[in-house]
Protein backbone atom coordinates (compact mmCIF):
# COMPACT_ATOMS: atom_id res chain seq x y z
CA UNK A 1 0.00 0.00 0.00
CA UNK A 2 2.62 2.39 -0.41
CA UNK A 3 3.41 5.15 -2.79
CA UNK A 4 6.58 5.07 -4.57
CA UNK A 5 7.58 9.01 -3.99
CA UNK A 6 11.01 9.96 -5.34
CA UNK A 7 13.32 11.61 -2.40
CA UNK A 8 12.59 14.94 -4.02
CA UNK A 9 8.92 15.19 -4.44
CA UNK A 10 8.82 13.99 -0.64
CA UNK A 11 10.87 16.84 0.18
CA UNK A 12 8.78 19.10 -1.11
CA UNK A 13 5.72 17.20 0.08
CA UNK A 14 6.86 17.51 3.77
CA UNK A 15 7.31 21.00 2.89
CA UNK A 16 3.64 22.07 2.66
CA UNK A 17 1.90 22.39 6.12
CA UNK A 18 0.00 20.30 7.55
CA UNK A 19 -3.54 21.28 9.27
CA UNK A 20 -4.62 19.36 11.89
CA UNK A 21 -8.90 18.50 12.49
CA UNK A 22 -9.75 17.26 15.96
CA UNK A 23 -13.59 16.72 16.27
CA UNK A 24 -15.50 14.80 19.87
CA UNK A 25 -17.87 12.85 20.40
CA UNK A 26 -18.46 13.32 24.89
CA UNK A 27 -20.60 10.71 26.27
CA UNK A 28 -21.78 12.85 30.32
CA UNK A 29 -23.58 10.23 32.35
CA UNK A 30 -26.62 12.41 33.57
CA UNK A 31 -26.44 12.97 36.90
CA UNK A 32 -30.01 11.49 38.35
CA UNK A 33 -30.84 9.29 40.82
CA UNK A 34 -32.87 6.20 38.64
CA UNK A 35 -31.54 5.22 35.02
CA UNK A 36 -32.52 6.65 31.93
CA UNK A 37 -35.93 4.06 30.86
CA UNK A 38 -36.47 2.07 34.69
CA UNK A 39 -35.91 2.69 38.15
CA UNK A 40 -33.16 1.04 39.00
CA UNK A 41 -30.76 3.20 40.98
CA UNK A 42 -27.58 4.92 39.28
CA UNK A 43 -24.30 4.16 41.74
CA UNK A 44 -20.84 4.04 41.19
CA UNK A 45 -19.19 1.05 42.12
CA UNK A 46 -21.67 -1.32 43.95
CA UNK A 47 -22.22 -5.05 44.27
CA UNK A 48 -22.40 -6.38 40.85
CA UNK A 49 -25.65 -6.69 39.11
CA UNK A 50 -27.41 -5.02 42.50
CA UNK A 51 -28.59 -2.33 40.61
CA UNK A 52 -30.33 -3.94 37.82
CA UNK A 53 -33.87 -4.07 36.74
CA UNK A 54 -35.64 -6.33 34.68
CA UNK A 55 -35.91 -4.07 32.00
CA UNK A 56 -31.87 -3.32 32.18
CA UNK A 57 -31.22 -7.14 31.48
CA UNK A 58 -33.70 -6.88 28.70
CA UNK A 59 -35.76 -9.63 29.98
CA UNK A 60 -39.07 -10.06 27.48
CA UNK A 61 -41.81 -8.58 28.48
CA UNK A 62 -40.34 -5.10 29.91
CA UNK A 63 -40.96 -1.71 28.88
CA UNK A 64 -38.88 1.69 28.58
CA UNK A 65 -40.51 3.91 30.83
CA UNK A 66 -38.67 7.95 30.56
CA UNK A 67 -36.88 9.73 33.61
CA UNK A 68 -38.36 12.81 33.52
CA UNK A 69 -34.94 14.10 35.09
CA UNK A 70 -32.70 12.71 32.27
CA UNK A 71 -34.65 14.98 29.91
CA UNK A 72 -34.72 18.01 32.19
CA UNK A 73 -30.58 17.84 32.33
CA UNK A 74 -30.56 17.15 28.38
CA UNK A 75 -32.46 20.77 27.84
CA UNK A 76 -30.50 22.77 30.57
CA UNK A 77 -27.23 21.69 28.78
CA UNK A 78 -28.48 22.35 25.62
CA UNK A 79 -29.21 25.41 26.94
CA UNK A 80 -25.61 26.43 28.50
CA UNK A 81 -24.36 25.47 24.99
CA UNK A 82 -26.62 27.94 23.11
CA UNK A 83 -28.69 25.05 21.15
CA UNK A 84 -32.03 25.29 19.46
CA UNK A 85 -34.18 22.49 21.79
CA UNK A 86 -36.06 20.64 19.40
CA UNK A 87 -39.60 20.37 20.28
CA UNK A 88 -40.31 17.25 19.17
CA UNK A 89 -37.53 14.63 19.38
CA UNK A 90 -37.82 11.09 18.75
CA UNK A 91 -35.86 8.12 19.42
CA UNK A 92 -34.45 5.20 17.80
CA UNK A 93 -32.50 1.65 18.41
CA UNK A 94 -29.27 1.17 17.40
CA UNK A 95 -28.01 -2.68 16.95
CA UNK A 96 -25.07 -4.04 17.72
CA UNK A 97 -24.07 -7.19 19.52
CA UNK A 98 -22.03 -7.22 22.60
CA UNK A 99 -22.11 -8.89 25.78
CA UNK A 100 -23.12 -5.86 27.82
CA UNK A 101 -25.55 -4.72 25.56
CA UNK A 102 -28.44 -7.63 26.77
CA UNK A 103 -30.74 -6.28 24.34
CA UNK A 104 -28.56 -6.21 20.90
CA UNK A 105 -30.07 -2.61 20.68
CA UNK A 106 -29.10 0.52 22.42
CA UNK A 107 -31.99 3.01 22.69
CA UNK A 108 -30.42 6.60 21.37
CA UNK A 109 -31.70 9.42 19.68
CA UNK A 110 -30.31 9.17 15.80
CA UNK A 111 -32.96 11.06 13.69
CA UNK A 112 -34.33 13.79 15.88
CA UNK A 113 -31.66 14.82 18.96
CA UNK A 114 -33.11 16.54 21.87
CA UNK A 115 -30.88 19.78 20.61
CA UNK A 116 -29.03 20.67 18.01
CA UNK A 117 -26.83 23.92 16.62
CA UNK A 118 -25.04 25.02 20.00
CA UNK A 119 -21.35 26.67 20.11
CA UNK A 120 -19.01 26.39 23.03
CA UNK A 121 -16.92 28.96 24.05
CA UNK A 122 -13.16 28.68 25.68
CA UNK A 123 -10.03 29.74 26.16
CA UNK A 124 -6.40 29.33 25.99
CA UNK A 125 -3.33 30.92 27.13
CA UNK A 126 -1.01 31.43 24.61
CA UNK A 127 1.96 31.57 26.49
CA UNK A 128 3.11 29.16 29.18
CA UNK A 129 2.88 31.84 31.61
CA UNK A 130 -0.58 32.81 31.55
CA UNK A 131 -0.73 36.09 30.47
CA UNK A 132 -2.36 36.20 27.48
CA UNK A 133 -5.72 34.34 26.93
CA UNK A 134 -7.41 34.00 23.70
CA UNK A 135 -10.61 32.69 22.95
CA UNK A 136 -12.00 30.33 21.13
CA UNK A 137 -15.65 28.68 19.88
CA UNK A 138 -16.63 24.78 18.69
CA UNK A 139 -19.60 24.50 17.78
CA UNK A 140 -22.12 21.95 19.12
CA UNK A 141 -23.75 19.70 16.04
CA UNK A 142 -26.18 17.96 18.22
CA UNK A 143 -26.80 16.68 22.19
CA UNK A 144 -28.45 13.57 22.09
CA UNK A 145 -30.28 11.41 24.87
CA UNK A 146 -29.10 7.70 24.98
CA UNK A 147 -28.49 4.11 27.10
CA UNK A 148 -25.03 3.28 28.92
CA UNK A 149 -24.28 0.02 28.24
CA UNK A 150 -22.74 -2.57 31.25
CA UNK A 151 -19.38 -3.26 31.94
CA UNK A 152 -17.11 -5.70 30.40
CA UNK A 153 -14.00 -7.11 33.00
CA UNK A 154 -11.92 -9.49 30.82
CA UNK A 155 -10.28 -12.13 32.80
CA UNK A 156 -7.87 -13.23 29.52
CA UNK A 157 -6.51 -16.34 32.16
CA UNK A 158 -9.45 -18.11 32.13
CA UNK A 159 -10.62 -16.79 28.36
CA UNK A 160 -13.94 -14.97 29.85
CA UNK A 161 -15.43 -11.82 30.16
CA UNK A 162 -17.34 -10.98 33.32
CA UNK A 163 -20.15 -8.87 32.97
CA UNK A 164 -21.56 -6.10 35.31
CA UNK A 165 -25.37 -4.53 34.15
CA UNK A 166 -25.49 -2.03 37.01
CA UNK A 167 -24.60 0.82 34.22
CA UNK A 168 -26.35 -0.61 31.67
CA UNK A 169 -29.12 1.98 31.11
CA UNK A 170 -27.85 4.86 32.66
CA UNK A 171 -28.77 7.82 30.86
CA UNK A 172 -26.27 9.72 28.87
CA UNK A 173 -25.74 12.55 26.84
CA UNK A 174 -23.78 12.69 23.88
CA UNK A 175 -22.47 16.17 23.32
CA UNK A 176 -21.13 16.11 19.76
CA UNK A 177 -18.58 18.94 18.87
CA UNK A 178 -17.83 19.41 15.31
CA UNK A 179 -14.16 19.11 13.98
CA UNK A 180 -13.18 22.73 14.75
CA UNK A 181 -10.31 21.98 17.07
CA UNK A 182 -6.90 21.81 15.61
CA UNK A 183 -4.19 20.16 18.72
CA UNK A 184 -4.97 18.62 21.69
CA UNK A 185 -4.69 21.73 23.58
CA UNK A 186 -8.02 23.37 21.83
CA UNK A 187 -9.43 19.66 22.66
CA UNK A 188 -8.22 19.64 26.19
CA UNK A 189 -9.64 23.38 27.08
CA UNK A 190 -12.80 22.80 25.08
CA UNK A 191 -13.51 19.61 27.14
CA UNK A 192 -12.66 21.43 30.37
CA UNK A 193 -15.04 24.12 29.93
CA UNK A 194 -17.78 21.26 29.16
CA UNK A 195 -17.21 19.62 32.34
CA UNK A 196 -17.14 22.94 34.07
CA UNK A 197 -20.60 23.84 32.57
CA UNK A 198 -22.24 20.36 33.35
CA UNK A 199 -20.59 20.34 36.84
CA UNK A 200 -22.32 24.13 37.34
CA UNK A 201 -25.71 22.63 35.97
CA UNK A 202 -25.47 20.04 38.03
CA UNK A 203 -26.93 17.61 34.68
CA UNK A 204 -23.63 15.84 35.55
CA UNK A 205 -20.98 14.97 37.65
CA UNK A 206 -18.40 14.84 34.63
CA UNK A 207 -15.69 13.06 36.58
CA UNK A 208 -13.54 11.77 33.82
CA UNK A 209 -12.01 8.99 36.46
CA UNK A 210 -15.55 7.57 37.35
CA UNK A 211 -16.32 7.59 33.66
CA UNK A 212 -19.27 10.20 33.89
CA UNK A 213 -17.73 12.06 31.04
CA UNK A 214 -16.20 9.45 28.01
CA UNK A 215 -14.70 11.63 25.39
CA UNK A 216 -13.74 9.96 22.02
CA UNK A 217 -11.30 11.73 19.54
CA UNK A 218 -11.99 12.27 15.58
CA UNK A 219 -8.77 13.27 14.21
CA UNK A 220 -7.46 13.78 10.38
CA UNK A 221 -5.00 16.08 8.83
CA UNK A 222 -4.59 17.78 5.27
CA UNK A 223 -2.62 20.21 3.60
CA UNK A 224 -4.27 23.50 3.05
CA UNK A 225 -7.03 23.34 -0.03
CA UNK A 226 -7.32 20.13 -0.13
CA UNK A 227 -10.32 17.94 1.20
CA UNK A 228 -9.88 16.16 4.28
CA UNK A 229 -8.41 13.98 5.16
CA UNK A 230 -8.98 9.85 6.15
CA UNK A 231 -9.95 10.64 10.34
CA UNK A 232 -9.21 8.24 12.84
CA UNK A 233 -11.34 7.66 15.59
CA UNK A 234 -8.97 7.36 18.85
CA UNK A 235 -11.03 6.01 22.27
CA UNK A 236 -9.95 4.81 25.70
CA UNK A 237 -9.02 8.50 27.03
CA UNK A 238 -9.17 8.57 30.80
CA UNK A 239 -7.86 12.06 31.30
CA UNK A 240 -8.25 15.80 30.05
CA UNK A 241 -4.74 15.78 29.64
CA UNK A 242 -4.42 12.33 28.16
CA UNK A 243 -6.50 13.87 25.94
CA UNK A 244 -4.17 16.05 25.25
CA UNK A 245 -1.39 13.69 24.48
CA UNK A 246 -3.36 11.56 22.58
CA UNK A 247 -4.90 13.91 20.19
CA UNK A 248 -1.16 15.40 19.49
CA UNK A 249 0.57 11.95 19.31
CA UNK A 250 -2.45 10.59 16.68
CA UNK A 251 -1.46 14.08 14.20
CA UNK A 252 2.22 13.42 14.29
CA UNK A 253 1.45 9.73 14.00
CA UNK A 254 -0.65 10.24 10.92
CA UNK A 255 1.61 13.22 9.27
CA UNK A 256 4.64 11.17 9.77
CA UNK A 257 2.79 8.12 8.15
CA UNK A 258 2.00 10.86 5.11
CA UNK A 259 5.29 12.17 5.18
CA UNK A 260 6.33 8.35 4.48
CA UNK A 261 4.29 8.39 1.46
CA UNK A 262 1.88 5.92 3.62
CA UNK A 263 -1.77 5.73 3.98
CA UNK A 264 -4.25 6.44 7.19
CA UNK A 265 -6.80 3.70 7.43
CA UNK A 266 -10.14 4.93 8.53
CA UNK A 267 -9.90 2.87 11.82
CA UNK A 268 -10.58 2.85 15.50
CA UNK A 269 -7.43 3.05 17.66
CA UNK A 270 -7.12 2.93 21.46
CA UNK A 271 -4.79 5.81 23.63
CA UNK A 272 -1.87 3.41 25.47
CA UNK A 273 -1.38 6.03 28.32
CA UNK A 274 1.93 4.12 29.73
CA UNK A 275 3.44 3.86 26.12
CA UNK A 276 2.06 7.79 25.49
CA UNK A 277 0.69 6.20 21.91
CA UNK A 278 -2.34 5.08 19.92
CA UNK A 279 -2.57 1.60 19.07
CA UNK A 280 -5.33 0.27 16.68
CA UNK A 281 -7.85 -1.33 18.50
CA UNK A 282 -8.67 -5.07 17.69
CA UNK A 283 -10.90 -5.28 14.42
CA UNK A 284 -14.28 -6.29 16.17
CA UNK A 285 -16.69 -7.37 12.31
CA UNK A 286 -15.04 -4.31 10.18
CA UNK A 287 -17.74 -1.30 9.26
CA UNK A 288 -20.79 -2.13 11.62
CA UNK A 289 -23.96 -1.82 10.12
CA UNK A 290 -26.45 -0.81 13.18
CA UNK A 291 -29.59 -1.08 11.27
CA UNK A 292 -31.08 2.11 12.87
CA UNK A 293 -34.62 1.70 13.76
CA UNK A 294 -37.80 3.59 15.26
CA UNK A 295 -37.87 2.76 19.05
CA UNK A 296 -41.47 1.31 18.36
CA UNK A 297 -42.27 1.41 22.66
CA UNK A 298 -41.81 5.14 22.82
CA UNK A 299 -44.04 7.90 20.91
CA UNK A 300 -42.63 11.14 20.22
CA UNK A 301 -40.73 13.28 22.94
CA UNK A 302 -42.45 16.66 23.38
CA UNK A 303 -41.48 19.57 24.85
CA UNK A 304 -42.74 22.87 25.16
CA UNK A 305 -42.64 26.14 26.29
CA UNK A 306 -44.95 28.85 27.81
CA UNK A 307 -46.53 30.08 24.54
CA UNK A 308 -47.10 26.62 23.22
CA UNK A 309 -47.77 25.43 27.43
CA UNK A 310 -51.38 23.87 26.83
CA UNK A 311 -54.10 24.68 29.52
CA UNK A 312 -54.78 22.25 32.29
CA UNK A 313 -52.54 20.25 31.82
CA UNK A 314 -50.42 17.86 34.63
CA UNK A 315 -46.96 19.48 35.14
CA UNK A 316 -45.51 16.73 36.20
CA UNK A 317 -45.99 15.67 32.36
CA UNK A 318 -45.29 18.44 30.89
CA UNK A 319 -41.76 19.67 30.77
CA UNK A 320 -41.72 24.25 29.94
CA UNK A 321 -38.25 24.85 27.84
CA UNK A 322 -38.34 28.69 29.49
CA UNK A 323 -39.34 27.49 33.00
CA UNK A 324 -35.82 25.72 32.77
CA UNK A 325 -34.13 28.60 30.87
CA UNK A 326 -35.00 30.95 33.63
CA UNK A 327 -33.33 28.61 35.92
CA UNK A 328 -30.18 28.28 34.46
CA UNK A 329 -27.26 28.89 37.21
CA UNK A 330 -24.90 31.45 36.04
CA UNK A 331 -21.95 29.88 33.73
CA UNK A 332 -18.61 29.71 34.26
CA UNK A 333 -17.74 32.37 32.14
CA UNK A 334 -20.36 34.70 33.80
CA UNK A 335 -18.63 33.67 37.19
CA UNK A 336 -15.75 34.41 35.77
CA UNK A 337 -16.86 38.39 34.12
CA UNK A 338 -18.32 38.91 37.56
CA UNK A 339 -15.12 38.01 39.53
CA UNK A 340 -12.92 40.26 37.30
CA UNK A 341 -16.08 43.11 37.90
CA UNK A 342 -16.33 42.93 41.31
CA UNK A 343 -12.76 42.27 42.72
CA UNK A 344 -10.88 43.82 40.06
CA UNK A 345 -8.98 40.76 39.58
CA UNK A 346 -7.24 39.99 36.25
CA UNK A 347 -9.12 37.48 33.57
CA UNK A 348 -6.20 34.45 34.11
CA UNK A 349 -6.95 34.74 38.10
CA UNK A 350 -10.72 33.80 37.00
CA UNK A 351 -10.01 31.20 35.38
CA UNK A 352 -7.55 29.83 38.16
CA UNK A 353 -10.36 30.20 40.64
CA UNK A 354 -12.85 28.35 38.89
CA UNK A 355 -10.32 25.85 37.61
CA UNK A 356 -10.50 24.27 41.67
CA UNK A 357 -13.92 23.09 43.03
CA UNK A 358 -14.37 25.46 45.75
CA UNK A 359 -11.46 28.17 45.23
CA UNK A 360 -13.76 30.63 43.93
CA UNK A 361 -15.88 30.62 46.89
CA UNK A 362 -13.22 30.40 49.39
CA UNK A 363 -11.43 33.63 47.97
CA UNK A 364 -14.60 35.67 48.26
CA UNK A 365 -15.34 34.39 51.93
CA UNK A 366 -11.28 35.21 52.60
CA UNK A 367 -11.94 38.53 51.20
CA UNK A 368 -14.79 39.41 53.09
CA UNK A 369 -13.86 38.16 56.22
CA UNK A 370 -9.92 39.77 56.08
CA UNK A 371 -11.11 42.51 54.25
CA UNK A 372 -7.67 42.40 52.57
CA UNK A 373 -7.16 43.43 48.96
CA UNK A 374 -8.37 40.80 46.39
CA UNK A 375 -5.18 41.26 44.45
CA UNK A 376 -3.18 40.25 47.37
CA UNK A 377 -5.61 37.27 48.02
CA UNK A 378 -4.68 36.14 44.63
CA UNK A 379 -1.48 36.73 44.88
CA UNK A 380 -1.23 34.50 48.51
CA UNK A 381 -3.60 31.81 47.00
CA UNK A 382 -1.66 31.47 44.02
CA UNK A 383 2.04 31.47 45.47
CA UNK A 384 1.28 29.56 48.30
CA UNK A 385 -1.93 27.79 49.24
CA UNK A 386 -2.42 26.25 45.61
CA UNK A 387 1.28 24.84 45.61
CA UNK A 388 0.75 23.80 50.01
CA UNK A 389 -2.57 22.05 48.91
CA UNK A 390 -0.88 20.43 45.82
CA UNK A 391 2.25 19.22 48.53
CA UNK A 392 -0.15 17.35 50.52
CA UNK A 393 -2.65 16.20 47.76
CA UNK A 394 -5.87 18.20 49.30
CA UNK A 395 -8.58 19.95 47.46
CA UNK A 396 -9.55 23.50 48.29
CA UNK A 397 -12.75 21.52 50.06
CA UNK A 398 -10.74 19.20 52.30
CA UNK A 399 -8.43 22.22 53.22
CA UNK A 400 -10.11 23.89 57.05
CA UNK A 401 -9.52 27.39 56.52
CA UNK B 1 -58.75 -9.34 4.91
CA UNK B 2 -55.01 -8.68 3.51
CA UNK B 3 -53.38 -8.83 7.11
CA UNK B 4 -55.36 -13.11 7.17
CA UNK B 5 -54.06 -13.84 3.89
CA UNK B 6 -50.42 -12.74 4.77
CA UNK B 7 -51.09 -14.72 7.76
CA UNK B 8 -52.29 -18.00 4.94
CA UNK B 9 -48.99 -16.87 2.98
CA UNK B 10 -46.68 -17.06 6.15
CA UNK B 11 -47.87 -20.37 7.24
CA UNK B 12 -47.89 -21.64 3.48
CA UNK B 13 -44.87 -20.32 2.03
CA UNK B 14 -46.89 -19.01 -0.89
CA UNK B 15 -46.77 -15.96 -2.81
CA UNK B 16 -49.89 -14.19 -1.53
CA UNK B 17 -52.94 -13.78 -4.13
CA UNK B 18 -52.05 -10.62 -6.19
CA UNK B 19 -54.80 -8.95 -8.75
CA UNK B 20 -54.48 -9.48 -12.07
CA UNK B 21 -52.34 -8.34 -14.77
CA UNK B 22 -55.53 -6.61 -16.21
CA UNK B 23 -55.25 -4.06 -13.59
CA UNK B 24 -53.25 -1.51 -15.55
CA UNK B 25 -56.34 -0.51 -17.78
CA UNK B 26 -57.92 2.38 -18.36
CA UNK B 27 -59.47 3.14 -15.29
CA UNK B 28 -58.67 6.92 -13.96
CA UNK B 29 -59.96 9.20 -11.67
CA UNK B 30 -61.72 6.50 -9.48
CA UNK B 31 -60.59 3.19 -7.61
CA UNK B 32 -63.69 1.78 -9.02
CA UNK B 33 -65.29 -2.03 -8.78
CA UNK B 34 -64.48 -4.21 -11.21
CA UNK B 35 -67.22 -5.94 -12.77
CA UNK B 36 -67.80 -8.96 -15.01
CA UNK B 37 -65.10 -12.20 -14.71
CA UNK B 38 -63.28 -11.01 -11.77
CA UNK B 39 -65.04 -11.73 -9.09
CA UNK B 40 -62.13 -13.90 -7.24
CA UNK B 41 -60.61 -10.25 -7.18
CA UNK B 42 -63.09 -7.96 -5.93
CA UNK B 43 -61.55 -7.76 -2.43
CA UNK B 44 -59.08 -6.26 -3.49
CA UNK B 45 -60.56 -3.20 -5.73
CA UNK B 46 -60.69 -1.04 -3.03
CA UNK B 47 -56.70 -0.46 -2.33
CA UNK B 48 -56.40 0.19 -6.03
CA UNK B 49 -54.93 3.53 -6.75
CA UNK B 50 -56.21 4.12 -10.04
CA UNK B 51 -54.02 7.29 -10.97
CA UNK B 52 -50.70 6.39 -9.78
CA UNK B 53 -49.63 3.43 -11.92
CA UNK B 54 -45.80 2.55 -11.58
CA UNK B 55 -44.14 -0.24 -13.64
CA UNK B 56 -44.29 -3.66 -11.58
CA UNK B 57 -40.48 -3.52 -9.79
CA UNK B 58 -38.28 -5.62 -11.70
CA UNK B 59 -37.59 -9.10 -10.16
CA UNK B 60 -34.39 -8.41 -8.45
CA UNK B 61 -32.76 -11.55 -7.16
CA UNK B 62 -31.29 -11.15 -3.28
CA UNK B 63 -27.25 -11.20 -4.04
CA UNK B 64 -24.74 -13.61 -2.45
CA UNK B 65 -23.22 -10.49 -0.86
CA UNK B 66 -26.19 -9.76 0.50
CA UNK B 67 -27.54 -12.75 1.87
CA UNK B 68 -24.11 -13.30 3.73
CA UNK B 69 -23.91 -10.04 5.13
CA UNK B 70 -27.57 -10.04 6.71
CA UNK B 71 -26.28 -13.84 8.04
CA UNK B 72 -23.55 -11.98 9.88
CA UNK B 73 -25.47 -8.70 11.06
CA UNK B 74 -28.59 -10.72 12.31
CA UNK B 75 -27.33 -13.93 13.31
CA UNK B 76 -29.75 -15.89 10.68
CA UNK B 77 -29.23 -18.75 8.81
CA UNK B 78 -30.64 -18.80 5.74
CA UNK B 79 -30.04 -22.48 5.69
CA UNK B 80 -31.28 -23.40 2.16
CA UNK B 81 -32.75 -22.53 -1.13
CA UNK B 82 -35.80 -22.36 0.39
CA UNK B 83 -35.17 -19.77 2.63
CA UNK B 84 -33.73 -17.72 0.27
CA UNK B 85 -36.82 -17.84 -1.80
CA UNK B 86 -38.60 -16.79 1.53
CA UNK B 87 -36.98 -14.34 1.79
CA UNK B 88 -37.17 -13.05 -1.86
CA UNK B 89 -40.68 -13.45 -1.76
CA UNK B 90 -40.92 -11.16 1.46
CA UNK B 91 -39.05 -8.44 -0.37
CA UNK B 92 -41.73 -8.78 -3.29
CA UNK B 93 -44.64 -8.89 -1.38
CA UNK B 94 -43.46 -5.58 0.52
CA UNK B 95 -42.62 -3.82 -2.88
CA UNK B 96 -46.12 -3.77 -3.42
CA UNK B 97 -46.05 -0.65 -1.15
CA UNK B 98 -44.55 1.31 -3.77
CA UNK B 99 -47.96 1.25 -5.22
CA UNK B 100 -48.92 3.31 -3.06
CA UNK B 101 -48.44 7.65 -3.83
CA UNK B 102 -47.14 8.98 -0.74
CA UNK B 103 -45.93 12.24 -2.00
CA UNK B 104 -46.39 14.80 0.53
CA UNK B 105 -47.11 12.20 3.22
CA UNK B 106 -45.82 11.91 6.81
CA UNK B 107 -44.31 8.48 7.00
CA UNK B 108 -45.61 6.93 10.26
CA UNK B 109 -43.22 4.88 12.38
CA UNK B 110 -45.42 3.78 15.13
CA UNK B 111 -49.31 3.98 16.26
CA UNK B 112 -48.04 5.43 19.17
CA UNK B 113 -47.10 8.40 17.34
CA UNK B 114 -50.30 10.67 19.10
CA UNK B 115 -49.70 9.53 22.12
CA UNK B 116 -47.95 11.31 25.21
CA UNK B 117 -44.76 9.97 26.46
CA UNK B 118 -44.85 9.19 29.86
CA UNK B 119 -42.53 11.13 31.95
CA UNK B 120 -41.66 8.88 35.04
CA UNK B 121 -40.33 10.98 38.44
CA UNK B 122 -36.89 10.50 39.15
CA UNK B 123 -37.25 7.57 42.14
CA UNK B 124 -35.72 4.28 42.42
CA UNK B 125 -38.28 1.74 42.46
CA UNK B 126 -36.40 -1.45 41.05
CA UNK B 127 -33.06 -3.36 41.50
CA UNK B 128 -31.91 -5.42 44.06
CA UNK B 129 -32.80 -8.25 42.45
CA UNK B 130 -29.07 -9.97 41.68
CA UNK B 131 -30.30 -13.64 42.20
CA UNK B 132 -33.58 -13.24 40.16
CA UNK B 133 -31.31 -12.14 37.53
CA UNK B 134 -28.50 -14.63 37.58
CA UNK B 135 -31.17 -17.42 38.19
CA UNK B 136 -31.33 -17.58 34.40
CA UNK B 137 -27.34 -17.69 33.77
CA UNK B 138 -25.69 -20.79 32.61
CA UNK B 139 -22.73 -19.62 33.61
CA UNK B 140 -21.99 -16.86 36.46
CA UNK B 141 -18.60 -16.41 38.72
CA UNK B 142 -19.13 -14.32 42.02
CA UNK B 143 -22.57 -12.38 40.78
CA UNK B 144 -21.11 -11.47 36.94
CA UNK B 145 -22.63 -13.30 33.85
CA UNK B 146 -20.13 -14.96 32.11
CA UNK B 147 -19.62 -14.35 28.71
CA UNK B 148 -16.86 -15.44 25.63
CA UNK B 149 -13.58 -13.16 25.39
CA UNK B 150 -14.99 -10.38 23.02
CA UNK B 151 -17.40 -10.90 19.54
CA UNK B 152 -16.44 -14.00 17.83
CA UNK B 153 -17.42 -12.97 14.44
CA UNK B 154 -18.97 -15.08 12.30
CA UNK B 155 -16.36 -16.43 9.91
CA UNK B 156 -15.83 -15.36 6.54
CA UNK B 157 -18.05 -16.91 3.71
CA UNK B 158 -15.57 -19.20 2.34
CA UNK B 159 -14.28 -20.34 5.62
CA UNK B 160 -18.63 -21.04 6.78
CA UNK B 161 -20.38 -24.44 5.91
CA UNK B 162 -23.38 -22.99 4.25
CA UNK B 163 -25.15 -23.82 1.62
CA UNK B 164 -24.69 -19.89 0.44
CA UNK B 165 -20.98 -21.05 -1.08
CA UNK B 166 -22.36 -22.67 -3.57
CA UNK B 167 -24.60 -20.73 -4.63
CA UNK B 168 -21.46 -18.31 -5.37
Amino acid sequence: NYLRISPFSSFLFSLAPWIPVVGLEIHAQISSNSKLFSGSQVQFAAPPNSLVSFFDASLPGTLPVLNRRCVEAAVMTGLALNCSINKKSLFDRKHYFYADLPAGYQITQQRVPIAVNGSLSYSLCIDNKMSQMVTKTVRIKQIQLEQDSGKSLHDDTRCQTLVDLNRAGVGLMEVVMEPDMCCGEEAAAAVRELQLILQTLGSSQAVMAEGQLRVDANVSVHHPGEPYGVRTEVKNINSIRFLAKAVDYEIQRQIEELENGGTILNETRAFDSKLGCTVPMRDKEGKQDYRFMPEPNLPPLILYDTKSLPANVNHQQVINIDWIQERLPDLPSVKREKLVEQYGILPEHSFTLLNEDGLAEFFESVVKQTQMKPKKVIGWILNDLLSYLKQHSLTVKERSV
Amino acid sequence: MRALSFVRWLRAGRVPPRGPESRHSGDSGHSGHRHSGDSGHRVYSEYRYSEYRPQDPPQQKVSVEVLDHLEHLALVDFRDSEGVERLQKAIQFADQLHEVNTDGVEPMDSVLEDRCLYLREDDVTEGNCTKELLENAREKVEEYFVAPPGNIPLPKLEERETFLQGSK
